[in-house]
């Protein structure tokens, strides 16, 4: 059984490539369908966001697996191949459990370390297995991937900070004030930029939006753009500002709207209550001196931007971090996908003594047809009891295995000593029929 | 008997310093663990000493400071419990281990818990343990306002880095602050009429007593526990009354648990002839 990978992502495709591959236009399930309906995998999951479109396979060989996902792909989106061929990648085997990880830990995402993605692989996961064809080993993947962005999320500083300006102001007054509900917003100015600050505040559940402009009917119509906010008129400003928690400067004037003077009037009216000021205006509509007041937090763009670039680089601290949990998971879930192979060896190592077994049973029923039925029955039982203990040692002491060399040493010994090489299954035989070890009926009886 | 909840305060000490720096979850949960089988390990020491002695171990200057420890880190505890948030231990616990060695090594605690015949009556008791649980308030207070500052610093240096991606955020801080010091100060006003009658009674009863005829505003103990409730009793009225929130409030309540600190311990030890049962 081998692991497979066939993607496009914004790494290797430009978005109307990405756009037209994307398969939550028809369904994902409906992909699923169709692609185990080829016959060509074992199991699948497709992972479909806005960034990247993957499909994880388990499957016996390679090669041919590949070139009918690719073909699948082109198929299903009516691609010509020529055109999706140079921007898919694939990968084979733990490299493609590593780049799963490092997708679910947000390592290879645009902006390193943003919190969707780790959902979108969950949600990935979730529609292949309502759809049947995640089985046990994209399971334990995708499981393991849950794991390991999981862990470098909580034990790396991969994704905190605002990596935008208007997140990063967010943010920032989330620090000051706590919780942003019951708080008052403050937009000096009806531009674009204001608006959308405003936006984002209200999106964070604030009480109130006011909108304060030199011409009232452009403040009435930014704030019923807005939606819920107010418009107040260009005299009442110096009170607007006492009476507000956050205030957002965005006007085009030339010369500083609020000067450091009248921001300590403010203050004194509001008894010191913290105020925070952001602003973006361009040439700045606040003196900076404003900053030094005790309890105002004075925060222009380029404060901003400067918070922004911190965190970016911050995040790219994080990245040696969090590779090293990744290779820990990859390390963890590549012993486990070893394991495995001990699989045929244990499935004919119960084969075998389950046929000694029968055959003894058979060889003395001449002398147990004197029983009666019921101690016949026990006799049954009792062998079989006999045969699963003794076998329970070994069997869990061969699924423990993690090292190839060793797992080969024990399977050609287990595979001597009893005489299994007849009646062994190969590894990609068994694991295509998704055999489970411990629960199969015997053939042989 | 000390030294068992302090080596599980240390323990939970590096515990939660390792998780304010680097974050795992497993060993901010240990941390809490260790801090609250602290907790209870210290509570049964307590518990014994009580049953040992017939009354809370207030006695002698090292059990005082082994039940205010205490207290602390029950207070912290509730705190914690209350917030979910764990990055105060990291500044709370260097305290509680610090004035927990003086319990565990028995300094200067030479003399028994048997109480001295002139400390009768149950307002003795209740002067001692309010002042305790006053300078537990106190010392939260103070550790919280040390947080709020340097969160505060940042803030407005407009370098987002360490405490920013830390710390609860400002308005958490400076309210957690402000409750602490409140019940602190009524805690220590409590304590200081208690005391003051106390003391007027006891001068009636035991006249000759040598402390209780340094029972005035010139012994340095009784003199720095006024100051002290001068100083928050500023606070509270700043903060009400002012608009004194934040920054400065931080700043008091770092200051008066500095008095605090310093009546407690060299006070308490050397200086004070009042004190001194």
């Amino acid at each position: 059984m081998h692991l497979l990978l066939v993607g496009i992502s914004h790494r290797t495709a430009p978005v109307d490539l990405r756009e037209r591959v994307d398969f939550q236009v028809r369904g994902v399930e409906a992909a699923l369908g169709a692609l185990s309906g080829r016959g060509t995998t074992n199991e699948a999951v497709v992972l479909s966001t806005c960034n990247r479109v993957e499909v994880y396979v388990a499957c016996g060989e390679v090669e041919p697996t590949r070139n009918d996902v690719v073909a699948f792909l082109g198929e299903f989106h009516a691609i010509e191949p020529a055109a999706l061929k140079p921007h898919v990648y694939d990968l084979t085997d733990l490299d493609v459990a590593r780049h799963l990880f490092r997708v679910a830990a947000g390592l290879d995402s645009m902006v390193v370390g943003e919190p969707q993605i780790l959902g979108q692989v969950k949600e990935a996961h979730t529609l292949a297995t309502m759809a049947r064809t995640a089985g046990p080993v994209l399971n334990r993947l995708f499981h393991s991937s849950f794991a390991a962005g999981k862990r470098v999320r909580t034990e790396t500083a991969l994704g905190s900070g605002a990596v935008s300006v208007s997140f990063a102001a967010v943010s920032l007054a989330r620090k000051i004030f706590g919780d942003l509900r019951g708080r008052h917003v403050l937009v000096v100015g009806a531009g674009e930029m204001g608006k959308l600050t405003a936006l984002h505040m209200k999106s964070q559940g604030v009480q109130s939006v006011t909108i304060v402009s030199r011409t009232m009917a452009h403040a009435a119509r930014t704030a019923e753009a807005i939606g819920g906010a107010s418009a107040a008129p260009w005299d009442e400003v110096g009170t607007a500002v006492g009476s507000s928690d956050i205030v957002i400067t965005a006007t085009g004037a030339g010369k500083p709207v609020f000067t450091k003077a009248q921001i300590e009037a403010v203050m004194r009216r509001r008894r010191s209550r913290p105020l925070f000021i952001i602003d973006i205006a361009m040439p700045r509509d606040v003196e900076a001196a404003a900053g030094e007041i005790e309890q105002v937090f004075l925060y222009n763009i380029d404060d901003l931007q400067a918070t922004v670039q911190e965190n970016l680089v911050r995040r790219a601290n994080e990245v040696a971090r969090a590779e090293a949990i990744v290779t820990e998971e990859v390390d963890r879930f590549g012993a486990w996908l070893r394991s495995r192979d001990a699989i045929p060896t244990v499935v004919a190592l119960r084969q075998r003594f389950e046929s000694v077994r029968r055959s003894e049973l058979e060889r003395l029923d001449f002398k147990l047809s004197a029983l009666p039925p019921e101690a016949r029955s026990r006799v049954e039982e009792i062998t079989r009891l006999i045969v699963e203990k003794l076998l329970l040692t070994p069997t869990e002491q061969l699924k423990t295995l993690s090292d190839a060399e060793v797992l080969t040493a024990y399977t050609e010994a287990l595979t001597k000593l009893f005489n299994l090489g007849q009646q062994a299954p190969s590894a990609t035989e068994t694991l295509d029929r998704r055999v489970e070890p411990f629960v199969r009926p015997s053939k042989r009886s | 008997m000390n030294a068992v909840p302090l080596a599980l305060y240390s323990a939970a000490f590096l515990a939660y310093v390792w998780h304010f720096a680097r974050r795992p979850a497993t060993i901010g949960r240990a941390a809490t663990t260790l801090l609250v089988a602290g907790a209870l390990s210290h509570t049964f020491v307590i518990g014994m000493q009580t049953m040992d002695v017939g009354h809370v171990p207030l006695m002698t200057r090292a059990s005082a400071i082994s039940t205010f420890v205490w207290m602390l880190v029950l207070a912290y505890l509730y705190t914690e419990m209350t917030t979910d948030e764990r990055a105060m231990g990291a500044f709370i616990l260097p305290l509680a281990v610090a004035l927990q060695i003086i319990p565990a090594l028995n300094v200067g605690g030479t003399g028994g818990e048997e109480r001295a015949s002139v400390l009768r009556g149950p307002l003795f008791g209740l002067h001692v343990s309010s002042l305790l649980l006053s300078y537990a308030s106190f010392a939260l207070a103070a550790v919280i306002g040390i947080t709020y500052m340097l969160l505060f610093k940042e803030i407005k240096a407009k370098h987002l880095g360490f405490f920013y991606t830390r710390l609860p955020s400002l308005q958490v801080l400076d309210t957690m602050n402000q409750r602490a010091t409140v019940f602190g100060w009524v805690c220590l006003t409590v304590g200081l009429i208690v005391g003051a009658i106390w003391a007027s009674q006891a001068s009636a009863y035991a006249s000759a007593s040598p402390q209780v005829q340094q029972m005035s505003l010139q012994d340095p103990k009784i003199f720095v526990a006024v100051v002290c409730w001068a100083v928050y009793s500023f606070e509270v009225f700043a903060v009400r009354r002012l608009g004194w929130g934040g920054r400065r409030s931080a700043y008091l309540s770092a200051v008066g648990f500095a008095i605090v600190l310093l009546n407690f311990v060299p006070i308490g030890y050397f200086l004070t002839r009042s004190h001194n049962f």
